[in-house]
């Protein structure tokens, strides 16, 4: 035995005074009675016969001397070796991804899953230490190692359910790592074995195909490793159906301006052939109705083509969900058929957030080029007009395309040059280059997105030494920049140096997406697909053309209507206080941006400017769906169902030995005070 | 705070009216003795015999009847009231002390006995006789009297109420009603003391102290109990086990007095000290029916 205070063995010093004080019996108070006539008889006429009333005193003297003995141990703390050698460290991971909120097991399983680690926590034994880890996307650490019963459920009723999926691998292997090499380590998993193993791959699998259709993007099963430390509790059945959509995708149509094309993926994770309907609405407009016939684990994949000027929030909804043999059946029926085959209520209903498009004016001063003039007049959101002289005052409101010839200083808004032929104040036209080559193109740009120039014949392009550094879209060989942005204070710029009247640049698919890029660009729409995200996924916004004068907070609101206040990255907003109000270009930067947490909930989240009391026009919206195969599929692996986990239930020396010293001291104390101190208290 | 206030006088003569209203004169003074006299009131007829007074021939008898028949009544004598005031030192006890309010009470019942023309005696006692104001008669002898009780000191070594009326029969040359002011704490019992009393034909009258902590006292756990009258300690745990038979004991006491008083036809008042003391005299007379 071992004490953690030894020191405190002193304090059975105490017990000296107290027999002094026993034997003195220096406290006896005086009482004046008229008679001891009665007194007398008492005592002496009826004296104490039983042992008891004879060793009274000593036993009191005893029970005192117990009690001091029983404190000072409590005090100085005392343990065993071998509970040293038995405590166990413990994680308990907790799933609460999505597919937890499945009713199957009642109430929920999330709810299941946490009484049940509220049951382990209660199990503790003295010495043991436990952490709580959330398997989200990201593993969560709640609370770090710990043998402090009531903190740890604190934190276990603390976590609430989320909309995201699951990833036990790395959260068994950050408990893993919080065990470390201790002998008596364990994990306990509570989940409904919906693992995000393979949800993670196929995430990965949608992020390098984008949105190519008609590939089988079903994530494939991984079994977990076999670890005698872990030990699953699972919480689900394996003949739970649902039926989910898996993916849904907006974006605008590269080649009709106002088309959209739309992705849909659902997927029938049942072993019932189900029937039932996929609408999609566009802010709240009815857009399509597709049937749904799906097959056991089959998979419906749809691309659709529509067309819309003003965008929106798109939102696809799964109604009608029947068993295929049931299809006619009494409403009642139905109800309780789609409860059965449809368990999890989340991945019915997608959103997708469509951008709008907007009529440009567009000015062309130009000698003359046809194929410029047509591709601009090509685009029905281009309201044109072209004019061979410069004009005497450059309107605001439009975007000015200048061919060939260029003012000796540029005027102010945005501004598409294409071939300069003279200098200006942003630069000075050198010697021509010719049969450039582009060899260095900017993929990350906006602007050359879908656009590829390696393979253009150019016979010419300009030389331009540019008075700032420009960001350069599309370089040659020699590292001249073809395809320029231009930084400057008075509006955006490009500046493509290539001479559109020879070579075949203006006959390629490239160029009209270039423009078309570009008036995208101009309008400040930060690109064709605004992706809907899965949940749990972090992103950026740029704030590149939002006004950041006067600069403000930034809110992230929740479908429920929550605020979150969100910091501004980049240095834009700090620059813009240095740079001269008359300095017209300004030196390349990063653009500011955003930085989204992870978006737990489904539905659209929304940036917005200001306090969350106002009601501002958002800045940005965002499309958040599960999209995520585990966890529509909401089966338990029957593998991990084969083993019959052991409870983890604590004997009945659970408290450190202290503890039963000190309630063997209120013992003590109540039976002293019960038998000697109450009548002096009384 | 003085033992007898300002106001006692006027208690005093408000407790005599409404005694003697209670009583409808049946006065301590008027009292009847067996002896056959001078008095008013009629007693009985006997027959004529040669030497008769015939001052007391009931002529309407002879009329009616024809028969010589004497009348004869009761003669009527003052009354001597003897009081015992119990001065040992266990009467200091409580507070207020019972021996205040034994001394107003003797006050108020000497003063009701002067009123009625009686006269009154007041022994203070302990292990005897301590002191004593002597028989006397007449309302004007209050004052001294007032005084006397308010000289008198708790004391004496312990309580002897045997000692003491044996004192008190010394004195008294005639019988009449000995009252007896005490806690009757004492050691060698009260029954000797009364019989005595009821020995000698006294209309005794017992009128009890006690302290309502000695009643049902409080103090439990290791203690020093003092004796009040002797000074002695005595060192003790008391539980409450002691405390029931303390109290079982205290009881028995008490019911031991009532028994004697009740057995032997001795008046008996037993009251704490919480009660005022001109309410314990209205009940004292009501139960023993001194006043005829």
């Amino acid at each position: 035995m071992s004490f953690a205070s030894p020191t405190a063995l002193a304090l059975a010093a105490v017990a000296i005074p107290i027999v002094i004080f026993y034997i003195l019996k220096v406290r006896l108070r005086r009482v004046p009675v008229s008679t001891n006539l009665f007194w007398k008889q008492i005592y002496d006429e009826k004296p104490p016969r039983s042992i008891w009333q004879y060793l009274r005193h000593l036993l009191s003297l005893l029970a005192q001397l117990l009690l001091v003995v029983l404190l000072v141990l409590a005090v100085a703390d005392p343990s065993f070796s071998w509970q040293l050698l038995q405590a166990r460290r413990i994680v308990a991971v907790v799933d609460n991804s999505a597919s937890m909120r499945a009713a199957d097991v009642k109430p929920s399983r999330f709810e299941a899953a946490i009484e049940a680690a509220l049951a382990t926590v209660d199990g503790l034994r003295f010495r043991d230490e436990m952490a709580i880890v959330l398997a989200g996307t990201e593993p969560q650490v709640v609370i770090g190692m710990s043998g402090h019963v009531p903190t740890l459920k604190r934190a276990l009723r603390s976590i609430k359910i989320s909309d995201n999926p699951t990833e036990l691998d790395s959260s068994i292997t950050l408990g893993q790592q919080l065990i470390g090499q201790h002998p008596h380590g364990q994990i306990l998993v509570f989940t409904d074995g919906c693992s995000g193993r393979g949800a993670q791959r196929g995430r990965e699998s949608f992020s390098d195909e984008r949105l190519s259709i008609g590939e089988d993007v079903s994530p494939k099963k991984t079994p977990d490793p076999v670890d005698s430390s872990v030990e699953y509790r699972l919480f689900g059945h394996q003949d739970t159906n649902n039926i989910g959509i898996t993916q849904f995708q907006v974006r605008r149509s590269l080649v009709d301006p106002l088309g959209y094309e739309v992705l849909a993926v659902v997927k029938n994770a049942s072993t019932q052939a189900v029937k039932g309907r996929l609408e999609l609405e566009l802010d709240g407009i009815p857009v399509d109705v597709l049937p749904l016939d799906l097959k056991p684990d089959g998979v419906f994949k749809r691309a659709l083509e529509k067309t819309s000027l003003e965008g929106g929030i798109l939102v696809a909804k799964l109604t009608e969900i029947n068993a295929a043999d049931e299809v006619g059946e009494s409403a009642t029926a139905k109800t309780a058929g789609e409860a059965q085959l449809n368990s999890l209520a989340t991945d019915d209903q997608a959103w997708a957030v469509l951008p709008s498009r907007e009529i440009q004016n567009v000015l062309i001063v130009t000698p003359g080029n046809l194929f410029l003039q047509k591709v601009f007049e090509a685009n029905p959101l281009v309201r044109l007009t072209v004019q061979r002289e410069f004009p005497e005052t450059w309107p605001n409101d439009s975007i000015i395309v200048l061919h060939r010839n260029i003012p000796d200083k540029l005027p102010g808004g945005d501004l598409f040059i294409v071939d300069p032929l003279n200098s200006c104040d942003a630069w000075e036209v050198a010697e021509s280059i010719a049969n450039p080559i582009i060899t260095e193109q900017d993929k990350d740009s906006p602007l050359m997105t879908h656009v590829r120039l390696d393979n253009v014949l150019m016979p010419q392009a300009k030389q331009l030494k540019f008075a700032q550094p420009p960001r350069v879209l599309a370089g040659s060989l020699s590292g001249e920049p073809v395809y320029a942005e231009v930084k400057r204070s008075g509006g955006k710029c490009l500046v493509l140096s290539v001479d559109i009247n020879e070579g075949d640049l203006a006959f390629r698919t490239a160029f009209p997406i270039m423009v078309t890029n570009s008036l995208g660009w101009f309008a400040g729409q930060t690109g064709e697909l605004r992706q809907s995200l899965a949940t749990g996924s972090m992103t950026n916004i740029s704030l590149a053309d939002a006004d950041l004068r006067p600069a403000g907070e930034f809110l992230l609101r929740s479908p429920a209507g929550e605020s979150q206040l969100l910091s501004v990255r980049g240095n834009r907003s700090e620059r813009q206080e240095e740079i001269d109000p008359q300095a017209t270009f300004v030196a390349a930067e990063e653009d500011p941006y955003v930085s989204i947490p992870p978006l737990g909930a489904c539905g659209v989240w929304s940036v917005v400017r200001g306090s969350s009391e106002e009601a501002t026009q958002p800045i940005a919206e965002i499309a958040v769906n599960l999209a995520n195969d585990w966890e529509t599929d909401l089966r338990t692996p029957g593998e991990l169902m084969k083993e019959e986990p052991h409870t983890l239930v604590a004997g009945w020396f659970t408290r450190p030995i202290w503890f039963y010293l000190a309630a063997a001291a209120c013992l003590v104390t109540l039976t002293e005070w019960w038998l000697y101190q109450r009548r002096v208290i009384a | 705070m003085p033992l007898f206030e300002p106001d006692f006088l006027t208690r005093l003569e408000y407790l005599s009216i409404i005694s003697k209203r209670v009583f409808r004169g049946s006065l301590l003074a008027q009292r009847r003795t067996m002896q056959l006299g001078s008095g008013i009131e009629f007693s009985e007829h006997r027959e004529y015999a040669a030497g008769d007074d015939f001052r007391y021939l009931d002529w309407n008898v002879y009329a009616r009847l024809g028969d010589l028949l004497l009348k004869r009544f009761q003669e009527e004598q003052d009354l001597h009231v003897y009081l015992l005031l119990d001065c040992s030192r266990s009467m200091a006890f409580g507070n207020p002390p019972k021996f205040d309010l034994a001394r107003r009470l003797v006050a108020a019942l000497a003063y009701i006995a002067l009123a009625d023309l009686d006269r009154i005696c007041v022994l203070s006692f302990a292990d005897g006789v301590i002191s004593e104001f002597p028989l006397t008669r007449g309302k004007a002898r209050i004052l001294s009297l007032l005084k006397f009780l308010e000289s008198q000191q708790v004391g004496g070594a312990d309580t002897d109420l045997s000692r003491a009326v044996q004192g008190m029969l010394h004195r008294s040359r005639r019988s009449g009603i000995a009252v007896v002011v005490s806690d009757l704490f004492d050691e060698h019992g009260f029954q000797q003391g009364l019989d005595q009393i009821r020995y000698r034909r006294f209309d005794g009258h017992v009128l009890q102290l006690y302290d309502p902590k000695e009643a049902d006292p409080a103090q439990l756990g290791d203690v020093e109990l003092m004796d009040m009258e002797t000074d002695s300690l005595r060192k003790v745990t008391v539980t409450e086990r002691n405390l029931r038979t303390y109290k079982e004991l205290f009881q028995t006491h008490q019911r031991s007095v009532r028994e004697y008083c009740r057995n032997y036809g001795l008046g008996c008042t037993q009251s704490p000290t919480t009660v005022p003391f001109d309410a314990l005299i209205l009940q004292m007379m009501r139960k023993a029916g001194l006043g005829g």
